[in-house]
């Protein structure tokens, strides 16, 4: 792939703002990017969401028709923008084989696909992409600061069967986690809502071994 | 072992035969596991190589039991699970014989190949009507096909009502596990029907209504389903949900049949669709257990789920979806009619100063108004005891305690059943076979529990209503400081003033309720040791409502110990150690029990066990042996099952000569007759309809595939390709390879990759799920995986790990078949999601938010934004959005293509710190994992902690209980100072 000239990064006027390849004008998707501004510029992608961000649109109805189209976007964009992504549109129906080839070729590329279903789900991705440009990853790490009810409903809901009555169930019965890794088979059949299975199960979880020693 | 019918011995002369493949449909209860049993018996030799296929643990021991008792001992039938060892398995398969393989790892050792697949004799699946292309079971006979033409393959299941779903679902079956023979034995069957017909059960039928608060509620159950049925409906309006009915929702499949109809949506449904779905199925079980349980359990079951749903109002939250029938008049009245059938809460205590004066005073002189017109006689003295006031009742709470019907309905059968036996006894001429055991089955074996206790402390002499009274105070006192630790901050039901007197009951202290309660569960053990200990039991021929009849088994009762047969005797002391031990672990395991009355005991003494009763839960084909174990001539069916009749049909089949009797117990009008009878009706469609798809079935021929993975042909390509891309590795012939991790053989995937002629190597991966090339790591995640996984954060640990240890971390979104292609959209998304000020944190923009509308207020929400939130913190993270599995095979092989092949040993050892590299085929106990991972101070950690700690855990702890025993300090040695604090309030915390 030949390195193509890296275009001048283009700084949007506002902070908030989306730069648009011009080449996009008459996008229905344009429509359907709410919440942030939206303003055209020179760019190698279509959409600059961020300042290393770009994004390039893809209708597979379109792709059906110029399959040599997106390739030639791609080479185009060469080694610009640290996060690139490929935002498709499924709107057709025989959408398998061209996703598999377009994941081979992203994957060479470096290029992440995201597939949305609508132009409204377009819009949405990318004004949550600008939305998030500099957001820290905090919601969707591992969380510590919950309340004790609600790790203990996690964590026991992790047994399968068991929702979140039988966890207050259990509580309620046993206090403990500790006591609760205690119970006999017997005590937590006499339970309200404990059949054989459930029991069988919670038994596996506490008291069989993590791994077989070999 | 029992006895084969003429029914039996046909059917299995149909499918023995070694040299064909089979698959049996036998209508349930009419003795599937005999004939498993027979056939394993006929194929055990150590030059064979059987396995035994998706037996569950309780069928694999049963069967295993079954087979001893048949004479297979030697070794008999090996179970092989996780916790054996790879090299064990290599030695078990050598030696050859019976062994029942787990599925998981029966796949992972053909794949390693250290399972002769070529010497294996033949396989027995069970459950057949589970089978579907994208199970493993099906992977299994692929695997086996492929380098085993000769091997047989029997299926057998009882459960013909699974297999009618799609258009040939016979056949489907049937390919999959490449049969082409189908035998089909519906009860209808005329041979099974000339078998059995010929001694008919002598049963009689006993419908007891409800009583008056019992059908209130079932009314207002009725009532719950209907509305949330038509909420269901109003939701879904696109959908056609013309058979969501009333009657279907007594069925446990009523949720698979909502649930497959909502399938092509179910990722755009809303979480108010699914909460209905879920109340529907909280309802079911409400009326199974309005039936089943005492009044006081069921009103316990009742506050846990008011309890479940309020509970973030105390943490500060609002609950977001509150289920909607909880607010409903109907509920109300189960609620307030469900708490009055244990106790009444009146505000202001009316006798504080006489405890002792029986509370119910009116109650009394009826009831003593009513004793003296039935039976003048009684000492009253007793019946005084029990309306007394026990010390430990808070004043403000007057005991109700209704007793379910069917538990008077018993002891009137019992007693009939009693008087039955003494007259037979005492007729010596008839020669009876069988023992005077009476057999009781329940549905479940907490009733079977429930029934032992009430049968313990029943008072024979009490007034209908009134016999269980000792239990259910027993069950209130329990049920008191049970309330009180369930919800600490409210106690506005018990008035704090009264707690002086009784006994902590109410008060606030958790230790003195713990010890109250322990109090209780310590006598209930002790009475229940003592009970079994003394293995006494007398008949209950004391005088009561029975009116005349009770009077002569009164005078005949001193006489019942002259009267004992000496067949019986003999009979017993001949089989007596098996007998005996059988009985014995029958007390430990199922609740065996015998009847006490102390005032009889001394005069009556040790009886032979064959007068006891044994109460029992209906399980599966265990029934049978148990059967023919007891021989019992009475039976009590406490509960109907359609199963357990056929069961007795077979059992008095099998002995000519016995007289059965059975009772067969139905509340009327309620949801279990017609449960009962709609199961019969849909088990004989299902039979009818398989029969007709059977005459008219075409059966393809498969073609053949060549071990190994790839064919010929395609070798040959992949060659050529290689060398036209201009690589300059040598040609490779070998197929091209994925290594799978251990935990991904309970997805679809890995078969159809194999199927799609890729190597599967098994590996237990620590990071990533598939390894594609060196570079290349999946981690997948279905779309319930994928919610599921951004909310507790796992997916970006996973994420963090791949890209520390590969160059192109991948992650797989993958949809289900049949379902539709996409993620929740935004149009849909603003139907039911309600501008809610979740995330006050984002002030900005709310404004907008609003007025814009189209989209959902809260964008933090939806799965879309975490998706992006993703893809930005990990810049290298690819996707791959499949569509299915079968998609998903074809992209992993479309990557492949012209890249280098991975390391299975190297895979495994990144990101696995210490672990010992040739850990291939360890076993795992996947549910385990993930409840140590969701504890405080062990997951929470960043990326060097959190899979490191776990790993420590597992590594230091045999399993989570062995957590948490640790001390304190043990704790913090483990996982580190500030965590083990943390983990180890977590798991105290409460006590």
């Amino acid at each position: 792939m030949s390195s193509a000239r890296v275009p001048p990064v283009v700084v949007p006027a506002s902070g908030n703002n989306i730069i648009v390849n011009p080449c996009q004008r008459g996008n229905p998707v344009l429509e359907c990017i709410r919440n942030v501004g939206k303003e055209f510029g020179d760019i190698a992608a279509d959409y600059q969401v961020g300042r290393t961000t770009g994004v390039l649109f893809l209708s597979l109805r379109y792709h059906r028709l110029h399959p040599e189209y997106i390739h030639s976007r791609v080479e185009k964009l060469g080694h610009s923008y640290d996060h690139r992504f490929l935002l498709i549109l499924c709107d057709i129906t025989e959408h398998r084989d061209p996703i598999r080839e377009l994941t081979k070729s992203c994957l060479i590329n470096n290029i992440t696909i995201i597939v949305a279903f609508s132009n409204d789900e377009v819009g949405h991705y990318l004004s949550v992409y600008k939305q998030f440009e500099s957001k820290p990853p905090d919601m969707i790490k591992e969380r510590v600061d919950k309340d004790y009810h609600a790790i203990l409903r996690g964590a026991l809901t992790n047994i399968p069967k068991v929702n979140k009555t039988d966890v207050e169930t259990l509580r309620s019965t046993f206090g403990s986690f500790a006591n609760i890794s205690r119970a006999t088979p017997n005590q937590l059949r006499n339970l309200p809502g404990f059949g054989q299975v459930k029991v069988k199960n919670i038994e596996n979880a506490f008291n069989k071994p993590f791994r077989n020693d070999t | 072992m029992s006895t084969l019918l003429p029914f039996h011995k046909s059917i299995l002369e149909e499918i023995h035969d070694p040299a064909t493949s089979d698959l049996l449909i036998l209508a349930r209860g009419l003795g599937l596991r005999r004939i498993i049993c027979t056939l394993m018996k006929i194929y055990d030799s150590n030059k064979n190589l059987i396995l035994l296929v998706n037996a569950t643990q309780e069928e694999e021991s049963a069967i295993g039991e079954e087979l001893g008792i048949m004479g297979c001992r030697r070794p008999g039938l090996r179970v092989i699970g996780y916790e054996t060892s790879s090299k064990d398995r290599q030695n078990l398969y050598k030696q050859g014989g019976l062994m029942s393989v787990t599925s998981r790892i029966l796949v992972v050792d053909m794949l390693q190949n250290d399972i002769p697949v070529h010497l294996i004799t033949g396989m027995l699946i069970l459950h057949a009507e589970r089978v579907t292309p994208t199970v493993i079971e099906a992977f299994i006979v692929r695997l086996f096909r492929e380098k085993n033409r000769d091997g047989f393959v029997k299926a057998f299941t009882d459960q013909p009502e699974h297999i009618t779903s799609g258009m040939s679902p016979l056949k489907n079956v049937m390919k999959e596990l490449q049969l082409r023979r189908a035998h089909l034995y519906p009860r209808f069957h005329e041979h099974i029907n000339k078998t059995l017909e010929r001694r008919r059960a002598d049963v009689v039928e006993l419908s007891q209504p409800l009583s008056q608060s019992m059908s209130e509620i079932h009314h207002a159950i009725i009532q719950c389903i209907s509305t949330t049925l038509a909420e269901l409906k109003r939701s879904n309006k696109e959908l056609e949900l013309d058979d969501f009915n009333v009657e279907n929702t007594y069925f446990r499949s009523f949720e698979g049949i909502v649930r497959s109809r909502l399938s092509p949506v179910w990722h755009k449904v809303g979480p108010k669709t699914k909460q209905l779905i879920n109340d529907l199925n909280v309802l079911r079980q409400l009326l199974f257990y309005l039936l089943s349980y005492d009044a006081l359990s069921f009103h316990a079951y009742l506050e846990t789920i008011i309890e479940s749903n309020t509970i973030s109002t105390r943490t500060g939250g609002p609950k977001v979806h509150q289920s909607p029938w909880l607010l409903t008049d109907a509920a109300n009245i189960i609620f307030e009619v469900a708490k009055r059938r244990c106790f009444i809460i009146s505000s202001i205590p009316k006798e504080t100063a006489v405890t002792h004066q029986p509370m119910e005073v009116d109650d009394q002189d009826a009831w003593d108004l009513l004793d003296e017109l039935e039976q003048p006689g009684t000492n009253n003295q007793g019946k005084r005891k029990l309306h007394e006031r026990p010390a430990w009742l808070p004043k403000n709470i007057q005991p109700v305690l209704e007793e379910q019907p069917k538990w008077d309905l018993l002891s009137e059968i019992l007693l009939e059943i009693e008087s039955e036996i003494i007259h037979l006894s005492s007729n010596k001429n008839t020669s009876q076979r069988g023992t005077d055991t009476v057999l009781i089955m329940t549905s479940s074996t907490r009733s079977c529990d429930l029934i032992q206790d009430f049968l313990d402390t029943m008072d024979p002499d009490a007034e209908s209503g009134w016999k269980g009274r000792v239990m259910m105070r027993r069950r209130l006192k329990g049920y008191l400081g049970w309330r009180g630790r369930l919800n600490p901050n409210d106690n506005n039901n018990f008035a704090p003033t009264n707690q002086a007197g009784s006994a902590g009951m109410t008060s606030r202290k958790g230790k003195e309720r713990e010890d109250n309660l322990s109090e209780a569960l310590k006598k209930k053990d002790r009475e229940k040791m003592e009970k079994s200990a003394s293995r006494r039991r007398t008949r209950g021929g004391a005088p009561s409502t029975g009116g005349g009849r009770s009077a002569t088994s009164d005078k005949a009762s001193p006489e019942v110990i002259d009267v004992d047969k000496p067949d019986d005797m003999t009979l017993w002391s001949k089989d007596d150690p098996d007998l005996a031990a059988t009985l014995m672990n029958a007390s430990n395991d199922f609740a065996l029990d015998l009847l006490t009355q102390d005032e009889f005991e001394s005069s009556y003494g040790l009886l032979p066990p064959e007068q006891t009763i044994v109460i029992r839960a209906c399980s599966d084909d265990t029934d049978d042996r148990m059967l023919a174990e007891i021989q019992p001539r009475f039976i009590v069916m406490f509960e109907p099952s359609v199963e357990f009749i056929r069961r007795v049909e077979v059992y008095r089949s099998s002995y000519p000569g016995m007289a059965v009797r059975v009772y067969h117990m139905v509340y009327a009008d309620s949801c279990e007759e017609h449960r009962y009878l709609a199961a019969i009706r849909k088990e004989k469609e299902s039979f009818e309809r398989l029969v007709k798809e059977r005459g008219s079935m075409l059966l393809t021929l498969e073609e053949r595939r060549k071990p190994g993975g790839g064919g010929e042909g395609e070798n040959v390509i992949r060659t050529i390709s290689t060398r036209l891309a201009g690589g300059r590795r040598e040609l490779t012939t070998e197929p091209p390879k994925i290594i799978v991790d251990m935990r991904e053989f309970r997805s679809a995937l890995p078969s159809l990759l194999h199927a799609a002629q890729l190597l599967v190597v098994p590996a237990t991966l620590t990071v990533g799920d598939y390894i594609l090339t060196p570079d290349i790591c999946v981690e997948r995640k279905s779309l319930s995986d994928l919610v599921s996984s951004f909310n507790s954060g796992r997916l970006y640990t996973q994420c963090e790990f791949m890209s520390v240890h590969y160059k192109h971390p991948v992650l797989l979104i993958e949809f289900e078949e049949d379902k539709s292609f996409s993620l929740e959209t935004i149009s849909e998304l603003k139907n039911y999601a309600k501008p809610t000020q979740k995330y006050p944190n984002k002030p900005s923009r709310p404004s907008t938010f609003n007025s814009l509308s189209s989209e959902p207020p809260s964008s933090v929400t939806t799965i879309q934004s975490k998706l992006v939130l993703l893809t930005l913190s990990f810049p290298r993270l690819r996707t791959i959005w499949s569509q299915s599995p079968y998609a998903t095979a074809e992209i992993f092989k479309d990557l492949k293509s012209n890249q280098p092949e991975p390391d299975p040993i190297k895979a495994i050892t990144i990101g696995a710190d210490g672990d010992d590299p040739n850990d291939v085929g360890k076993g795992f106990n996947t549910v385990a994992e993930e409840l140590v991972r969701a504890l405080p101070g062990i997951g929470s950690g960043g990326l060097a902690s959190s899979s490191g700690i776990v790993n420590t855990v597992m590594r230091r702890c045999k399993n989570v209980r062995e957590l948490c025993e640790l001390k304190e300090d043990e704790v913090k040695e483990l996982v580190g100072v500030g965590p083990g604090k943390v983990l180890y309030e977590f798991l105290h915390k409460g006590e």
